[in-house]
C-alpha cells in the first residue's frame, strides 16, 4: 500500500497507512508525552496526554488511537495542547497523594517526570486522593491503588500479554479501580505474579516487593535470565554490587516482550543470601575449611591428573551444567576430552530428555532446530503434548494462550491432567499416563484411513511411508482407547482438528521423562512428517527446556557420546577434525552418563568427579543411593554459587559466579544465542566459572591460555560451524543449522527422513500394593529441583507447603480431607506431604510438585537409564497413599 | 450458614446451570444472564459469577467488573430485613449518612452486605419521596421517619424479640405434640 504523508510541527513526514499519529511522530523522533501507552499493548487513549491539534478542523484528539490521514497538518505542542495536558496532569495529581518522597518509585515515576516537563509544581486544586488500603500482604507485589491513574496497563498486560484475567477494572467513576475478583487479596485470585503489571505501572502503584528499603537503583545492566529455557531478556537493577530489582528488557526484538515470570521477576533475589559460596574451600582433617585459590586450583590439578596417572582416564568424569554459559561448557568438556582424555561427560539435563533429543537430532540430522515461539501465534494448529508450561516455562505458555484466544489458533492438548491450558483448549485428550503413544499412533492410522496426508511432503522428503502405511492399517483402534481411556468418538474428534493442517508440536517432560518416551516421540515425528508439519514457519517440534542452556550445554558437546556441535563422536571424520582442532587422540567410546557415573563410582571404579554448578545430590533419584556413591569417590570437586548437599561432601569447593555477575552467551529453547555482560561482581571472591576453568588450564599446563571469554568465542565460532556468529558478539544470533536431511537443505539435496516401524503396546498393567500414579511435575515457583529458588526469600515467605493434589473420588475413598497430613510410599521410598483436593484430577491419578521439602519428592522414582527399554520414567510412578495418623 | 440456606443454594446453582444452556456462549449476552440471575434470586453469588464466567469464556474478573459497573447487581443475598437508608438531598442534610453508619455499626456489616445469619442486609437508597420526613430509613415495608441514631438499636431490637417470640411459640407448639 501506498505510504501517506502528513505534516507534524511543520515537518513532512510519511507512514504506513493504518499508523497512529502518535507513532507516526515516534516514528520521525517527535515526543509526545503517554502514560498509558506501550508499543506492546492495544492503545486505549485512557490518559489523554498525547493530545495534538489539527490546524484544519482545529479538533484536538489523542493521537494514540487517531490514524494518520493523508495532507494532516498536526500540532503536537502547541499553546492550546499544552494548556490541557497540563490541566490534565493538575487533575491526575490532585486525585494523587503526595507521597513521592516516600514512594519508591521515586524519579522514575512517569506521572512526576511528565509533570516537571510540563512545569507543573502546586497544581492549585483542593486535593482529593482517593486512599485505600495498601495490600502486602505477598512477598511479591504492593499494592498501593491510590496512587493508581487508571492507565489500565496492567490490566491490558494481564489481557493481552500474559493472558490470565486476575485483574480488571472494577467499580465506576471515582471509585473505579483495578482490582482482582470480589477484590481478594492477590494471592488468592488467578494472579500468577509474573509481575508484568508492576513492570508496566508508570507510578508507585504497584512495586516490587523488597524486604529492606532500597530506593532506586544505582545501575542497570541487561542481561538474560538464568532460570527457564525460554531465555528472557531482562534489565537488572542493582544497589551496592546486589541485584534488588528485575525488569523485562525495554528491547522490542526480545523473545518475552514485556512479559516475564514469577521466577525471572522476583526469585533472583538468591542471587544474594548468605549461602552463596564467597571465597575456595579445601578439606582439611575432615572438614572444608577457606583456602586460598591458588591452593585450591593446584590441589584440583594435581590430584585429577594424579589420578589419571594411577587409575587411567576412565576414572574421572566431568559432571557439567545447563545452567552454565556456552563458554564454560565448552571449556569443561575439553578439560575433560583434551587434559584428562576421558568422555564421561555429561551435564545436569541429563534427565530432560537427551536421549530422547539425541534420537530426533539422529532421525533429522540436527535440521529443524531453530523454532521461533513467536512461529506459534502464525501456526495453523499447535499441539501441546505431555508439557504444563503455564507452571514450567510460562513465557512459553503466553505464546499459546495469545495464539488461542486472540489469533483464534486451534489448540489441542493431550495431558493426564487438566493443565492451564485446557480452558484455552479446542480439545482436551485426558490421557493415562505413559499412552502418548498408542494415543499419537492411534491419530495417525485415523488419518491414514481417512487419506488424509501430504502426499506430496511425504514423496518428496521421506522414505518408507508404504511400509508405514501398512503397519497403520493394521492397528487397532480398540486397543487405542483400552491404553489411553480416550474413547473412539474423542480420538475422531482429534483427527478432525488436525485434518488438512500442519502442526506445530509443543513437547515437554511429559514425553521426554517418560518411560516409552522415545517410542511416543518416533511416533510424533511419523506423524509430522505424515501431515507435512516439518521444515518451515509455524510448524515441527517446539521442545520446551527447563534449563537455560539446556541446549548451549548439549551444542557445546558437554555429554559422553557426541562432540561439540552435536556432531556423534561415532563418527570417525568428525572424530578425525577433532583430533586435529584439538591435537589429540580421542577415544571413539562413548563415556559415562550421569547415571552410569554414579553406578561406576558405586562399584568403585570412577575414583574423582568433578561437578560443575550441579546439585545430583538433590536433583537425581533415590538421593540416598547418589550419596553412597560419592562417597565412595577419591576425590570430588563442585564448583557451584550456593552451598549446597553436594558442595558439603566435596574435597575441593570452587565458588563460581551466577549469570549476572559473569559474561557470556546461553542458547535458549528456540536456538537463540544470547550474549549477555556481567551486571554486579561475584560475591567475595568468587570468579566467574570461565575463569576458574582458565586458569585449571594453566594449571595443567595446556599451552593456550584462555585469559578472556574472547578468546573462548573466538575458539569457539572457529571450531563449531553452529556456533560461527558467536564471535561477533551480538547480543543475540541464531544458530546456524547443517543438516543433510533433504528437507532441511537449501538446495533440496541430501538424505529423505525414514518412517520408523509401528509396534504394538499393551496397557500397563496394574499394582495393588501401589494403585495409584503420581504424577511429579513442577510449579512455577520453583525450578528443577529447586537448589536456587528454594533460597530465595520471597519464595521461603511465601511458604508454599507442596501439598499433594488427590482427586475428590479417590479422597473420598481413602477418608482424606484438605490438609490431612499423609505418606505417600513407592516401592523405592516414601515421602509426607499435606493434602490439597482438586475437583480436575481424574481419580487414580495423584499429582506431587517437585522441588519441595529439599526435593524429597526423588526419593519415590527409581535412578535409571531414561529412554532405554523398560525404563520406568521420572515422570510418573505408582504410589500407595496412607493417612499419618493412621500409621501412627 | 444453615442447612436449609445450603440446600436452597444447591438448587440456585443448579437452576442457574440449566439456565446458562439456554443461552449461546457470546459476550454480548452477558448483561442478559446477569440480569436473568439478579431478577430471579435478587442478588449474583461469587460462584453464580464463576458459572457465568466459564460459560462465556471469559475471566470471573471481567465479568466482576461489568457487574460492578452497574448499581443494579448486589453478590449477598438479600436479608430476611432489608434496611434501605434514604441518603437524597434531604436526608443527606438531615444526617442520613450518620443512620446508615448506625445501622452498619449495628448489625457489623456494610451497606450492600448482609448479615452472616441472613436476616438483616443494608442498603443505601436516593430519595424514597418523603423528604419531609427526613431522615429517613426504611425498614421492609415500614417507613421509619425522622430516624435518629438513637432509634436504630430500637428497630434492630424489634425484629429480634419478633423472632425470638416466634421460636418460643414453635418450641413450645413443638413440645405440646
Amino acid at each position: 500500500m501506498e505510504e501517506i504523508s502528513l505534516t507534524i510541527n511543520g515537518k513532512n513526514i510519511s507512514c504506513a497507512p493504518g499508523t497512529s499519529i502518535l507513532n507516526a511522530a515516534l516514528q520521525n523522533g517527535i515526543k509526545i508525552p503517554t502514560l498509558c501507552h506501550h508499543p506492546n499493548l492495544e492503545p486505549v487513549g485512557a490518559c489523554r496526554l498525547c493530545l495534538v491539534e489539527d490546524e484544519k478542523s482545529g479538533r484536538i484528539m489523542a493521537s494514540c488511537v487517531t490514524p494518520a490521514s493523508p495532507n494532516m497538518v498536526i500540532h503536537t505542542d502547541s499553546p492550546t495542547i499544552k494548556e490541557h495536558r497540563i490541566n490534565i496532569i493538575r487533575l491526575m495529581m490532585a486525585n494523587h497523594p503526595e507521597s513521592c518522597i516516600v514512594c519508591s518509585q521515586g524519579n522514575r515515576c512517569e506521572l512526576r517526570q511528565i509533570a516537571a516537563e510540563l512545569g507543573v509544581g502546586q497544581i492549585g486544586l483542593y486535593p482529593m486522593p482517593h486512599y485505600t488500603g495498601l495490600e502486602a500482604a505477598n512477598p511479591f507485589i504492593i499494592r498501593d491503588l491510590s496512587k493508581c491513574i487508571l492507565c489500565g496497563k496492567c490490566i491490558r498486560a494481564d489481557h493481552e500479554l500474559v493472558v490470565v484475567g486476575a485483574i480488571d477494572y472494577t467499580l465506576r467513576g471515582f471509585k473505579s479501580r483495578p482490582a482482582t475478583v470480589h477484590e481478594m487479596p492477590l494471592e488468592k485470585s488467578d494472579c500468577t505474579f509474573c509481575g508484568t503489571c508492576v513492570s508496566l505501572c508508570p507510578t508507585g502503584a504497584l512495586s516490587l516487593k523488597n524486604t529492606r528499603y532500597v530506593g532506586s537503583p544505582q545501575n542497570e545492566s541487561s542481561t538474560i535470565c538464568g532460570f527457564c529455557g525460554v531465555g528472557c531478556s531482562l534489565v537488572m537493577g542493582s544497589v551496592d554490587g546486589q541485584i534488588v530489582e528485575v525488569n523485562p528488557s525495554h528491547k522490542q526484538d526480545t523473545v518475552n516482550r514485556s512479559t516475564l515470570c514469577v521466577r525471572g521477576h522476583f526469585i533472583h533475589d538468591f542471587l544474594s543470601v548468605p549461602e552463596r559460596l564467597t571465597s575456595p574451600l579445601v578439606r582439611t582433617d575432615g572438614d572444608l575449611s577457606p583456602a586460598a585459590w591458588d591452593e585450591a586450583l593446584e590441589l584440583v590439578a594435581q590430584r585429577l591428573i594424579g589420578i589419571r596417572r594411577k587409575n587411567g582416564p576412565q576414572s574421572i568424569a566431568f559432571l557439567g551444567s545447563s545452567k552454565c554459559s556456552n563458554e564454560e561448557n565448552y571449556l569443561f568438556q575439553k578439560m575433560a576430552r583434551v587434559i584428562l582424555g576421558t568422555n564421561n561427560v555429561d551435564n545436569g539435563s541429563y534427565g530432560s530428555g537427551r536421549t530422547i533429543t539425541s534420537r530426533i537430532n539422529e532421525r533429522l540430522d540436527a535440521g529443524g532446530r531453530v523454532k521461533p515461539l513467536a512461529e506459534l501465534e502464525r501456526a495453523e494448529m499447535i499441539f501441546v503434548i505431555g508439557a504444563n508450561p503455564a507452571e514450567s516455562l510460562p513465557v512459553a505458555s503466553y505464546y499459546l494462550k495469545r495464539a488461542s484466544r486472540m489469533n483464534g489458533i486451534p489448540l489441542m492438548v493431550a495431558d493426564p491432567r487438566k493443565t492451564a491450558l485446557v480452558p484455552f483448549s479446542s480439545l482436551w485428550l485426558p490421557l493415562a499416563p505413559n499412552s502418548d503413544y498408542a494415543m499419537i499412533s492411534g491419530l495417525a492410522a485415523i488419518l491414514y484411513k481417512r487419506g488424509s496426508y501430504d502426499k506430496d511432503f511425504i514423496s518428496q522428503f521421506t522414505e518408507g511411508f508404504d511400509r508405514y502405511g501398512e503397519d497403520l492399517s493394521s492397528f487397532k483402534l480398540e486397543g487405542v482407547s483400552r491404553v489411553t481411556g480416550l474413547d473412539g468418538e474423542l480420538m475422531e474428534r482429534a483427527a478432525d482438528l488436525i485434518e488438512g493442517k500442519k502442526i506445530a508440536f509443543v513437547i515437554g517432560h511429559g514425553i521426554l521423562q517418560q518411560r516409552h518416551g522415545i517410542l511416543s516421540m518416533d511416533a510424533l515425528l511419523n506423524l509430522a512428517l505424515m501431515t507435512g508439519s516439518l521444515g518451515g514457519e509455524g510448524k515441527g517440534l517446539h521442545f520446551l527446556t527447563m534449563e537455560n542452556n539446556q541446549m548451549g550445554a548439549w551444542d557445546m558437546g558437554t555429554a559422553p557420546d557426541f562432540l561439540p556441535g552435536r556432531k556423534s563422536l561415532h563418527n570417525d571424520l568428525i572424530r578425525k577434525n577433532w583430533e586435529q582442532n584439538w591435537e589429540v587422540k580421542l577415544s571413539p567410546d562413548p563415556g559415562l552418563n550421569t547415571i552410569r557415573m554414579i553406578e561406576e563410582a558405586e562399584k568403585g571404579n570412577l575414583k574423582a568427579l568433578y561437578v560443575m554448578g550441579e546439585n545430583p545430590l538433590r536433583s537425581l533419584p533415590q538421593p540416598e543411593r547418589i550419596s553412597n556413591a560419592l562417597k565412595n569417590l577419591e576425590f570430588m570437586v563442585v564448583q557451584d554459587i550456593l552451598a549446597t548437599e553436594t558442595t558439603l561432601m566435596a574435597d575441593v569447593v570452587l565458588p563460581g559466579a551466577a549469570f549476572s555477575e559473569k559474561g557470556g552467551s546461553f542458547t535458549n529453547m528456540e536456538g537463540r544465542i544470547q550474549s549477555f555482560e556481567q551486571a554486579v561482581a561475584p560475591p567475595g571472591e568468587a570468579k566467574p566459572d570461565w575463569e576458574i576453568l582458565g586458569l585449571l588450564f594453566a594449571k595443567m599446563r595446556y599451552p593456550k591460555r584462555y585469559s578472556s571469554l574472547d578468546k573462548i568465542k573466538a575458539e569457539i565460532s572457529d571450531l563449531v560451524p553452529v556456533y560461527s556468529a558467536l564471535e561477533r558478539n551480538e547480543e543475540q544470533t541464531w544458530i546456524k543449522e547443517s543438516s543433510n536431511s533433504r528437507l532441511f537443505h537449501l538446495q533440496g539435496e541430501g538424505e529423505p527422513i525414514h518412517f520408523s516401524p509401528v509396534i504394538k503396546t499393551e496397557p500397563e498393567r496394574s499394582d495393588e500394593d501401589y494403585p495409584l500414579r503420581a504424577i511429579l511435575g513442577s510449579l512455577r515457583y520453583h525450578l528443577g529441583s529447586g537448589t536456587r529458588t528454594a533460597h530465595s526469600v520471597r519464595i521461603k515467605d511465601f511458604a508454599l507447603k507442596g501439598e499433594v493434589e488427590i482427586s475428590l473420588e479417590d479422597s473420598a475413598a481413602l477418608k482424606l480431607k484438605e490438609g490431612d497430613q499423609v505418606r505417600i510410599s513407592s516401592a523405592h521410598g516414601s515421602i509426607s506431604r499435606e493434602v490439597m483436593l482438586n475437583p480436575d484430577l481424574r481419580p487414580g491419578l495423584i499429582f506431587i510438585p517437585v522441588a519441595f521439602h529439599n526435593n524429597d519428592v526423588m526419593n519415590l522414582i527409581e535412578l535409571t537409564q531414561l529412554g532405554e527399554a523398560n525404563s520406568p520414567g521420572w515422570k510418573e510412578c505408582r504410589v500407595r497413599i496412607q493417612k499419618v495418623e493412621d500409621l501412627c | 450458614m444453615n442447612l436449609s440456606a445450603r440446600t436452597e443454594e444447591k438448587v440456585m446453582f443448579d437452576h442457574i446451570a440449566s439456565m446458562l444452556r439456554t443461552y449461546e456462549k457470546k459476550r454480548e449476552n452477558l448483561m442478559a444472564i446477569l440480569q436473568e440471575i439478579q431478577g430471579k434470586y435478587g442478588y449474583v453469588a461469587p460462584p453464580a459469577l464463576q458459572m457465568v464466567a466459564k460459560h462465556l469464556g471469559l475471566s470471573s474478573c471481567e465479568v466482576y467488573g461489568v457487574a460492578t459497573f452497574y448499581n443494579q447487581f448486589r453478590f449477598n443475598p438479600p436479608g430476611k430485613h432489608q434496611i434501605r437508608v434514604c441518603l437524597g438531598t434531604a436526608c443527606h442534610v438531615r444526617g442520613g449518612d450518620i443512620i446508615l453508619e448506625n445501622f452498619e455499626r449495628k448489625l457489623e456489616i456494610k451497606a450492600g452486605e448482609t448479615t452472616p445469619d441472613r436476616e438483616f442486609s443494608i442498603d443505601r437508597v436516593a430519595c424514597v419521596g418523603c423528604c419531609a420526613l427526613a431522615p429517613v430509613a426504611i425498614v421492609d415495608d415500614t417507613v421509619y421517619g425522622h430516624m435518629a441514631p438513637s432509634k436504630v438499636e430500637g428497630v434492630i431490637l424489634g425484629f429480634e424479640i419478633e423472632k425470638e417470640r416466634k421460636e418460643r411459640e414453635k418450641q413450645d407448639s413443638e413440645s405440646q405434640e
